[in-house]
């Protein structure tokens, strides 16, 4: 066990204490980390231990219904893991190692499911190649039954495999040309480098992709809900528990079943990730990857890459199609039709609605990402990684379990009373529409959970190839820590501050499981009405919000690229955001 | 850059600091110039509602669209401090269920005398605002590709050919799904009935638990043949247009609805020889509700002919209650259709534990 | 001029402790170090890596905290003073340049910060600019310069602030071994003109050597040493620092007889007397240091006899190493035209300046 060491740990907040605003800002990040990620995942596994979370435990590990829900969310889990970690690395091994033309598209595409709203994708599959799909049922004449796992592993890899390619991308990028240069000396054929080199030194990477999406895709709620068909998972059973039974304790207790595997797969991806950290990722590399040429292996990548690039086009360009058609598939007449339903009809209060909250979102989530990146990565204080892990659960922690924590924790207002002073409201009700800003304080502040993590550790790992020492020039010269900060150390991190902000307003934008149960009448978000339209099969309204919603997204990136003032271009910072 | 970081940063603890500043949150105490409506019809009709009662009476009013088992759960949940005031559509049984739980406040509109008089509830807890009967809405196509007919009969749905073919919504957020789910309890309890007396009703004229638990067996033995539960009640319908599924279990009315708005000759509506259940769609006070007074006027208004007709503009063509309201000529006439004797006292007092179990049982089993 | 109002340093027994990466136990860094600098006095903290030299610096500068002990500037305790209030400045290893700034920028960061007014302010950058040899350069991005350019930056960017006390990282080390010669004197020569109080973190004897007024020798976080570069050099106190600074040959002497000051010894069959600091007594076995310079190869059949093992010809040196029965020396003979160059494999006479010979104490 780690010893403590009582006046080391005073002594650094006294340092702490000497500066206010460093003072300030790691009070205002505790409280919080507090608020809004810790009580609400507290108060949820806490709701599970009543009597009745209790008896209902039993019943559920008990029943061989649910264990089959539960069989089927992991192995759900573990096929897209597989599969969208298979994909993100070939895609990025032919991205970086293999001369192929069409590179950018290639790039851009791999991309593009960042911005891209829930429920679209499944959708458009749906229209392709569901039961009656243009393409199973229309060209080849199968009425091929998409619905369940199929469907479900299919939609969910296409989600998530970016994560993967960014992630893989990055290290194939980092991974010492000279590594290779070395094995090519030692007379290595390519595939042997492949197998001896690439791979073992991508392990750490290729783990942590899996593991990040068998989270994901356990935890989501849209896809399901689509094209589950009968393939019950817990996601969608937390949502019926929760939106039809409103049984907030049964939600609890499914809560804390799906919360177990995610939880343990991010402690173990932690752990690996922080061990393995040997990989040579120099910064500077001496010298320019080898591609390779050889036709046998160049093109027949190609051709797969171009399949998987192509089959993402045609379902984004279905979208599209989609949003200008009647009904696709039944009645192909353009119109508009769907675009005047949403943007003059109930959709365009969505729409601001969603934008704005994204909008104040989206600053408050990447400045509270650097400055906690700035704590963890440069301070030292007792509980310094427990900041950061505590941080990081607001990804973590599958986006349902945040939402129903939400409800419990901040459905009343939170109070506290003091001898003397009496009664004070310290948080005031959050959630449904009498709260105050009609309930749109717990979105933003739910979308700000989601968002900071990966801002966090953008400006973890921009900090971690910034000299701690340009940053101790300033404190020497006198600079305090806040000056340092705005003066050194942010306008250094600004590509990652910038891509921090471009996830954090994309995340926002299409994010779903984490607020469905908190819209209200007053602050109503788009991507709950997808899932409105979704439902009630209106396909082209839905294609019509989705189109829309990846158009606000786009011009907001290309807003913040010219505010934060990077040259480099939004696509660039978005690499480092995913 | 620095600058705009700078303010971003002052705001930042603005809004982190503000609320511990504000102990006493404005809450937002409407003087009846606003109404929050609970509304469980389709989405386009809530719109056309509430901009139509907005220009009426000048009150902004809002809304949000939940499905009727749905509705009930958030009505329940925020008993407390109610976010609505009104909650207009959706079955009968969910408005009789809330009353006896007291989540709704009677209120006896001038117009209640022109109603028929089993859509008025109890008390006066709640009014009928429009009725609608259960049908089949089956893909053509689909079907002549499986080589059956249309339905007729709940038994035709339990055809092997359907296996995977047939979509409802779940009764735990539906109100049209635990409709059809009711509809089967009164159906097996006649059975019963015809078969013995006494076996069928209790002494109060409700279901047996024997009928309800037939209707079980039945629903048990259809979920072979469900594709996906939805959470919406319209929306199997879609599924039925565009070809994922064979045959829908929805409203009617809903099924027309999908013809008017283009698949006119993709979808055909059919009935239940040996009866149909049908829903009257409701209208309460929420209890303690925060606009008593511009949900009262919403109440009165809603059973006005000039209220009712809206509907038909957005093709949602569910019949009026109100005597006086002009009928759209592609409504169904309910006189052509055989009804069951649908008991919704009885329906609202059994939801709960219907839902329930059905969510528990049912819902959740695998197919082979 | 810039001038600076140079300060004192004390440190009182100062220690520092890191807990270990695995969390079980502890490292002492630094281990009850005292130490006293005087105003305009340049002194280098010198040892091999991980000696603990660093982490003192980054104590002084306030980066770290210490364990337990004082620091003291100008008498004042300033142990708990966070690093922005020290009145110190620090050039770092890496320069540590503010890459998004200009040379102008970058070197008027501090002034900036303490609020100096605009006019001054570009005057006193504009001074250390020309100072620094950096004159027209000041709208160059960091990027754009050389690397002794960069470091000349650093430097002007500390002593533009005009700090009590300035402090050295390994400044140095990052440049070739040419520009590391000629950074050197400027250093040097800039910090006598200024009387800047300085400490400097150095593993590079020789630049320890050429700066400092006074070397402190650090070895496991503990002080070997302290004392001016040929203090140092001739009389180290320990066979670390002897070994550590410079080459040395460690002979094993019998103490023949003790005389006043002086000890008499026989090394290589030649009997020194050897003035000594610490009690010895007739018997004693100790230690003696003898430099490779101070030692000389003869053909004369009459001194101790080696067998060559190794011969370099460097030019202005020859290094040889020597085998005498079971010792092994080096051997520096400078200027090599003078004296014949042996072979490897060649036996010689070994023989060497008597004056140069230093006891190390005992224990």
């Amino acid at each position: 066990m780690n010893r403590l060491y009582p006046s080391r740990h005073i002594a650094e907040f006294r340092r702490i204490f000497q500066d206010p605003v460093l003072f300030i800002g790691l009070v205002l990040v505790v409280i919080f980390v507090l608020i809004a990620i810790l009580s609400p995942i507290y108060a949820m596994v806490d709701e599970s231990r009543t009597t009745e979370g209790r008896e209902l435990f039993d019943r559920y590990l008990n029943s061989p219904v649910y264990r089959t829900i539960i069989v089927n969310t992991l192995r759900m889990g573990l096929i897209v893991a597989a599969l969208g970690t298979a994909l993100g690395f070939l895609i990025a091994y032919v991205q970086v190692k293999v001369d192929v033309p069409f590179k950018r598209l290639i790039h851009i595409v791999a991309l593009i499911p960042i911005i891209s709203p829930p429920f679209a994708l499944a959708t458009a599959v749906l229209i392709l190649f569901g039961r009656n799909g243009m393409i199973s049922q229309g060209w080849f004449g199968v009425r091929y039954d998409i619905y369940g796992l199929d469907g479900l592993s299919l939609v969910l890899t296409l989600s998530y495999f970016t994560v993967a390619y960014m992630n893989l991308k990055g290290m194939l990028q980092a991974l010492d040309p000279a590594l290779d240069e070395a094995a090519t000396n030692l007379g290595a054929s390519k595939w042997r480098i492949f197998r001896t080199v690439t791979v073992p030194m991508l392990i750490p990477g290729i783990a942590g992709s899996f593991l990040l999406l068998f989270v994901e895709a356990i935890a989501d709620l849209g896809n399901p809900l689509v094209m589950g068909g009968n393939y019950e998972v817990l996601s969608t059973r937390i949502y019926v528990s929760i939106v039809g039974l409103y049984n907030t304790t049964a939600a609890a207790v499914l809560s804390v079943i799906l919360l177990v595997p995610s939880l343990l797969v991010f402690i173990v991806q932690r752990y690996w990730i922080s061990r393995t950290s040997v990989v040579s990722i120099t910064g500077k590399p001496s010298g320019v990857s080898q591609q390779i040429r050889h036709p046998l292996v160049r093109w027949p990548l190609f051709a797969v890459v171009m399949f998987v690039v192509l089959f993402i086009l045609l379902i984004y360009g279905t979208i599209f199609a989609g949003a200008f058609t009647k009904i696709l598939n039944v009645n192909n007449e353009l119109t508009l039709d769907h675009f005047d339903f949403v943007i003059n009809g109930y959709g365009s209060e969505a729409m601001k609605d969603t934008t704005r909250l994204a909008a104040i979102a989206t600053p408050l989530a990447g400045l509270l990402g650097m400055i906690i990146a700035f704590l963890v990565a440069r301070k030292t204080f007792l509980g310094r990684n427990a900041l950061d892990f505590a941080t990081m659960l607001g990804i973590a922690v599958p986006g349902t379990i945040l939402g129903i924590g939400y409800l419990l924790v901040f459905n009343q207002p939170n109070e506290i009373t003091l001898p003397l002073v009496g009664t004070i409201e310290i948080i005031p009700k959050l959630t449904g529409g009498r709260a105050i800003f009609g309930g749109a304080g717990a979105i933003v502040l739910v979308y700000v959970v989601r968002s900071v993590p990966a801002a966090l550790r953008s400006g973890v790992a921009a900090l971690s190839q910034i000299d701690p020492a340009i940053e101790e020039a300033s404190i020497s010269l006198g600079a305090d820590n806040f000056r340092t900060f705005m003066r050194i150390t942010l306008p250094l991190i600004r590509p990652a501050f910038l891509s921090g902000l471009i996830y954090a307003f994309a995340r926002s934008m299409t994010t779903i499981s984490a607020i469905i149960f908190l819209t209200t009448s007053r602050t109503k978000i788009m991507t709950h009405q997808i899932l409105n339209e979704v439902e009630n099969g209106r396909y082209g309204n839905a294609f019509a919000y989705c189109v829309i919603l990846i158009v606000i997204v786009l011009v907001a990136i290309g807003v913040l690229s010219i505010a934060v003032g990077t040259t480099s271009g939004a696509e660039r910072t978005m690499e480092g955001g995913a | 850059m620095k600058r705009l970081s700078l303010v971003v940063f002052c705001l930042m603890i603005v809004v982190a600091v503000a609320p511990v500043v504000t102990p006493a949150p404005t809450q937002v105490q409407a003087q009846e110039d606003t109404l929050t409506v609970l509304c469980t019809p389709q989405e386009d009709w809530c719109v056309a509602m509430t901009q139509a009662f907005e220009e009426e009476t000048g009150i902004e009013t809002s809304y949000v669209r939940m499905s009727s088992g749905e509705s009930l759960a958030r009505i329940r949940a925020t008993q407390d401090d109610p976010e609505f005031s009104v909650w207009w559509g959706g079955p009968a049984d969910a408005f009789i269920a809330a009353y006896e739980e007291d989540l709704i406040e009677p209120y006896e509109p001038e117009l209640a005398s022109v109603l028929a008089p089993n859509a008025v509830g109890e008390d006066h807890s709640w009014h009928g605002v429009y009725v609608g009967a259960l049908g089949f809405c089956s893909n053509v196509s689909f079907l002549e590709e499986l080589g059956i007919d249309p339905p007729t009969s709940w038994d035709d749905l339990l055809d092997p050919a359907l296996k995977s073919n047939v979509a409802m919504a779940h009764p735990a957020t539906s109100g049209t799904a635990f409709t059809a789910f009711w509809t089967i309890v009164t159906l097996k309890a006649d059975e019963f009935e015809a078969a013995e007396e006494g076996t069928g009703y209790d002494e109060d004229g409700m279901p047996t638990q024997e009928a309800i638990d037939a209707a079980f067996e039945y629903y048990s033995e259809l979920h072979q043949n469900i594709l996906q539960y939805t959470r919406s009640g319209a929306a199997p319908g879609q599924m039925a247009g565009t070809g994922e599924i064979a045959v829908a279990i929805i409203f009617s009315h809903d099924c027309v609805k999908l013809q008017v708005e283009g698949f006119e000759g993709v979808v055909v509506n059919t009935f239940p020889e040996e009866g149909t259940g049908y829903e009257i769609g409701g209208m309460a006070l929420i209890k303690n509700a925060p606009e008593p007074e511009a949900a009262k006027m919403w109440i009165e208004w809603a059973l006005t002919p000039e209220a009712q007709v809206i509907g038909q503009d957005v093709n949602s063509l569910q019949l009026p209650t109100n005597p006086d309201t002009p009928v759209s000529e592609l409504s169904v006439n309910l006189s052509e259709v055989n009804l069951v004797d649908y008991n919704f006292v009885a329906a609202g007092m059994n939801r709960v534990e219907i839902v329930e179990r059905f969510d528990a049982e049912i819902a959740p089993q695998p197919t082979e | 001029m810039i001038s600076s109002q140079a300060g004192s340093l004390v440190l009182e027994n100062i220690s520092k402790t890191f807990p270990q990466r695995d969390g079980q136990g502890e490292v002492r860094a630094v281990d009850d170090v005292s130490l006293t600098i005087n105003e305009g006095e340049f002194v280098t903290l010198l040892g091999p890596s991980g000696c603990g030299k660093t982490t003192t610096l980054r104590l002084i500068s306030g980066f770290e905290l210490p364990t337990a002990g004082r620091i003291l500037l100008d008498g004042k305790d300033i142990s708990n003073r966070p690093p922005n209030k020290r009145d110190m400045a620090m050039v770092f290893q890496s320069y540590a340049l503010f890459p998004h700034m200009s040379v102008s920028k970058n070197v008027a960061y501090g002034l900036r910060i303490q609020r100096v007014p605009g006019k001054e302010l570009r005057e006193r950058v504009e001074r250390v600019l020309d100072l620094m040899g950096l004159r027209g350069l000041g709208e160059r991005r960091p990027n754009e310069l050389s690397g002794g350019q960069q470091q000349r930056v650093a430097l002007a960017r500390s002593l533009v602030v005009e700090p009590r006390v300035l402090l050295f990282d390994e400044p140095l080390s990052n440049l070739d071994a040419k520009l590391r010669v000629q950074m050197r004197s400027e250093i040097r020569n800039i910090q006598r003109r200024l009387n800047i109080t300085s400490v400097y973190v150095t593993h590079d004897q020789v630049e320890a050597m050429a700066l400092s007024d006074r070397i402190v020798v650090m070895n496991q976080g503990k002080i070997e040493q302290i004392g001016s570069p040929e203090e140092i050099y001739r009389r180290p106190t320990t066979r670390f620092v002897a070994d550590f600074i410079g080459r040395a040959n460690f002979l094993e002497a019998r103490i023949e007889r003790v005389d006043g000051g002086e000890a008499e010894v026989e090394l290589l069959g030649q009997r020194v007397r050897v003035p000594v600091t610490f009690a010895v007594s007739a018997g004693d076995h100790l230690t003696a240091v003898l430099r490779p310079e101070a030692l000389s190869l003869r053909e004369d059949a009459t001194l101790a006899q080696g067998a060559v093992e190794q011969a370099m010809y460097l030019g202005s040196s020859t290094d040889y190493v020597v085998r005498v029965g079971e010792m092994v020396l080096i051997v520096v003979e400078t200027d090599p035209s003078a004296h014949v160059v042996f072979r490897e494999g060649q036996t010689v006479g070994v023989t060497f300046e008597p004056s140069t010979v230093h006891l190390l104490p005992p224990g």
